[in-house]
């Protein structure tokens, strides 16, 4: 059965999955227009999930295939040395897809499953606000109700993918008069409805891949509710998990311009490998990537043999961030000062990623608190004393505040 | 092979972990500090003759287990949480250089031997800074001169494999503890754990091993690399939660010191190196077992990671202990030179990461 999957997977991605250069989506958006890229994105879902490889673990009859995580690692395995254009859906699957299997209604998951899965509908995730990031159960976009609908109101900012998605998952405040875990629901919003507005931010980069975005009396449907009311902290907590573990278990394309292979093949070309500092840079390089991505395997492993990663997908995502900055001090010794200035494409990128490398220990929640959940989820330690834990949230201070 | 243990090797690690608990616990490797013995003799029998840890990876031909380098290193990691001090790593590393060479006499003389623990046999290696052997002479009459240090457990071993520069090149001599000319100074070892030795041979009669010593020099050392991953991944485990548990007990400024990030975020990393650590050792013993080709490379990136990440925690493990980690009572300071120990034994990091670099054809 699952040797059948494997030859199956292989077969189809030799036949059908692009082999693509260094680069990323970003970039390939400014250069190509970001119409074309999700264009091309949505094609390529489409015919991923046509061929029974899109939603592995996900129940058939909300569009997924219904296998095991078995098959899910060999996809994984199978399809690590591509780089499937599938990334604008990445979020959408992982964190609001994952969280509507566990949590959705029978009617939410029939509407919205199917067309993730597709390729028809983008979505996007909308905790982070101005004044609420880490601590993002101090979030003050509100939802009121009005009837069985709810009115929207509020800002979220640092929304990857918004200037594309169709629908987002958003925390909003239900009720201020309780502490600040207490009060908040989770819902799904349609990003073209009326009083929504987008506006892309750029990153250190240059490019845009996150937003802003405002909702002026939107309003969300009865039936647009995840999980119940008032418990949306519950729910955060389970995208959150979902969000740890997939970028911890995303696995680095090789083709990454930090990657070992590529840096080595840089380092080749400027006659630098017969340096010893060198070759020890890139071989220590070489095995802490190897470690990230063995660390991924045996957490999917794990969660095959049914014991779930939880807290210790922080610990993924901690090591690939850290890695993400290793990589660029090697990068840094092995390329020297044609790191500082360069007409080439190969170190424009190489310089774009580790441009971009802090960002991986910014989204998703920040190192720091990989850290608090590793000490105090995997191994117990006492909790950060959360002076605000039981005020009602309308009395509390949040976000910046300056002296007047 | 899965990267996560099967049952058999769940029960395995049981097994080892009961016997260090009952047999061999920190405990009494001070009685070994303050008696000066290097081993217990009654557990090394133990380890041998009733849980077959000196034959895991000798072939059931010669009386061993043929149980792999998967079985090897779980039981390692379990004697490297509990500092089990004992001549296993010399023999293991002895046999798997016979195993490797094409001399049947010796495969017959030795193995049986060393996997019922009748025979302690070792393997004169050290780093590149260690010294050098040259043979001479032929037949019968072959001898051999020269220095190493330090040596695993030179000072006890009834038979040294020393491999030496001859005429035809380098080969592996087998030596006998008795022999006339050789001398074994025991050497002050940083990590009690451990008994090292000088070797010093003045026209010390030796007996040519057939077969290719490169091949079998170069497979001892991936060898030893697995090895002191796995006992490095078990100590910095045991290093781990010892810390955490001291953070969530220990109390200042009203609360467990654990609730301090300085000392929270640092646990975390260890956690963090810990796991990474762990799953290069596994991919390590899943290597040796089933790709043979892939194990150099996979080995070293699992002794690369790991001694260095042990050896930090073991430091962090004194820090974070306050007062009472850096007292000769605490364990601590045997972690601490343990840790510093397998770091270096047999080529520290730099030397442990230029040899990663020519097998990654860097
Ligand atoms: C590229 C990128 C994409 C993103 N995409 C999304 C998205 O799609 N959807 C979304 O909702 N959000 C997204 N984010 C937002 C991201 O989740 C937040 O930026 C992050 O959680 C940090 O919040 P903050 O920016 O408010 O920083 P703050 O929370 O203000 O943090 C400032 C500093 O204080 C530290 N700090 C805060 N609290 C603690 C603590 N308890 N202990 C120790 N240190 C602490 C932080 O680690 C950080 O170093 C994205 C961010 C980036 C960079």
């Amino acid at each position: 059965m699952s040797d059948d999957f494997r030859a199956r997977a292989r077969a189809w991605l030799a036949a059908n999955a692009p082999r693509r250069a260094a680069g990323d989506d970003e970039a390939e958006a400014e250069s190509r227009g970001q119409a074309a890229v999700i264009a091309e994105h949505k094609a390529f879902q489409a015919k991923l999930h046509a061929a029974g490889f899109a939603g592995i673990t996900w129940p058939r009859e909300y569009g997924g295939q219904g296998l095991t995580s078995a098959e899910q690692i060999i996809w994984s395995q199978e399809s690590a040395g591509y780089d499937l254009p599938t990334g604008v859906f990445f979020i959408g699957l992982s964190m609001p897809g994952n969280t509507l299997v566990e949590l959705g209604t029978d009617a939410q998951k029939r509407r919205y499953l199917p067309k993730m899965l597709s390729g028809e509908e983008i979505w996007c995730q909308l905790f982070s606000e101005p004044g609420a990031g880490s601590d993002v159960a101090s979030l003050q976009t509100s939802a009121v109700r009005d009837g069985d609908e709810w009115v929207l109101n509020g800002e979220k900012v640092w929304t990857s993918g918004a200037q594309y998605s169709d629908f987002g998952a958003i925390l909003a405040r239900t009720d201020p008069t309780k502490p600040k875990h207490n009060g908040i629901s989770m819902f799904i919003v349609d990003m073209h409805a009326p009083g929504v507005t987008v506006r892309p931010l750029k990153v250190a980069t240059g490019h845009s891949p996150f937003n802003e975005v405002f909702f002026d009396n939107v309003r969300l449907p009865a039936g647009a509710l995840i999980g119940e009311e008032n418990k949306g902290w519950d729910a955060a907590v389970v995208m959150l998990r979902h969000e740890r573990i997939a970028i911890g278990t995303m696995g680095s394309s090789r083709t990454s311009p930090l990657a070992f292979s590529t840096l080595r093949d840089l380092a080749a070309g400027l006659g630098k490998t017969a340096d010893q500092g060198v070759r020890r840079e890139l071989a220590e390089l070489y095995a802490r990537s190897r470690a990230v991505q063995l660390f991924a395997l045996l957490l999917r492993e794990e969660t095959q043999a049914g014991r779930l990663p939880g807290a210790r997908g922080s610990v993924a995502k901690l090591a690939g961030s850290d890695l993400g900055r290793f990589a660029g001090n090697v990068a840094a010794d092995v390329l020297g000062d044609q790191l500082a200035a360069f007409d080439t494409d190969e170190l424009a990128a190489v310089s774009t990623a580790i441009v971009a490398a802090p960002g991986s220990a910014i989204a998703g929640g920040t190192s720091e608190i990989q850290r608090n959940i590793i000490g105090e989820r995997v191994l117990g330690l006492a909790k950060d004393p959360g002076v605000d834990r039981a005020t009602p949230f309308n009395q509390l201070r949040v976000g910046t505040q300056r002296e007047q | 092979m899965t990267l996560i243990l099967t049952d058999e090797e769940v029960a395995l690690a049981d097994s080892v972990r009961k016997f260090v608990a009952d047999r061999s616990p920190l405990t009494s490797l001070r009685q070994l500090i303050a008696s000066g013995e290097p081993f217990d003799a009654g557990v090394w029998k133990q380890m041998t003759a009733q849980l077959g840890l000196a034959g895991l990876t000798i072939p059931e031909s010669y009386g061993g287990a043929g149980a792999g380098y998967s079985a090897l290193s779980v039981a390692l990691t379990e004697l490297g949480a509990g500092l089990v001090a004992s001549p296993l790593l010399g023999c293991l590393l002895a046999a798997e250089a016979v195993l490797r060479l094409g001399d049947d006499t010796a495969k017959q003389g030795l193995l049986p031997n060393i996997a019922a623990g009748e025979l302690i046999v070792t393997l004169a290696v050290a780093s590149s800074a260690g010294g050098q052997v040259t043979a001479s002479g032929a037949g019968d009459g072959t001898v051999l001169t020269g220095t190493v240090s330090p040596v695993l457990n030179g000072a006890e071993a009834d038979v040294l494999l020393v491999p030496a520069d001859g005429a035809d090149g380098k080969a592996i001599y087998l030596v006998q503890g008795g022999a006339d000319g050789l001398a074994r100074t025991r050497l002050t070892a940083v990590d009690h754990s451990r008994s090292l030795a000088r070797i010093t041979l003045a026209g010390t009669p030796a007996r040519a091993l057939a077969g290719d010593a490169a091949a079998a020099l170069a497979a001892a050392a991936d060898l030893a690399n697995l090895a002191l991953a796995a006992e490095s991944a078990g100590a910095m485990k045991a290093c781990l939660d010892m810390t955490s548990g001291y953070a969530r007990i220990r109390v200042a400024f009203g609360q467990p010191i654990g609730a301090f990030q300085a000392v929270k975020h640092r646990l975390a990393d260890m956690e963090k190196s810990f796991e990474l650590g762990y799953a290069a050792l596994r991919d390590a013993a899943r290597a040796g077992d089933e790709k043979p080709g892939d194990f150099p490379v996979a080995a070293s990136v699992a002794r690369v990671l790991l001694a260095s990440a042990y050896a930090e925690a073991a430091v962090d493990t004194v820090q974070l202990h306050g007062g009472i980690g850096f007292t000769w009572e605490h364990d601590a300071h045997l972690y601490y030179k343990n840790g510093l120990s397998n770091k270096v034994l047999l080529g520290g990091p730099g030397e442990q990461l230029d040899r990663l670099a020519d097998a990654l054809g860097i």
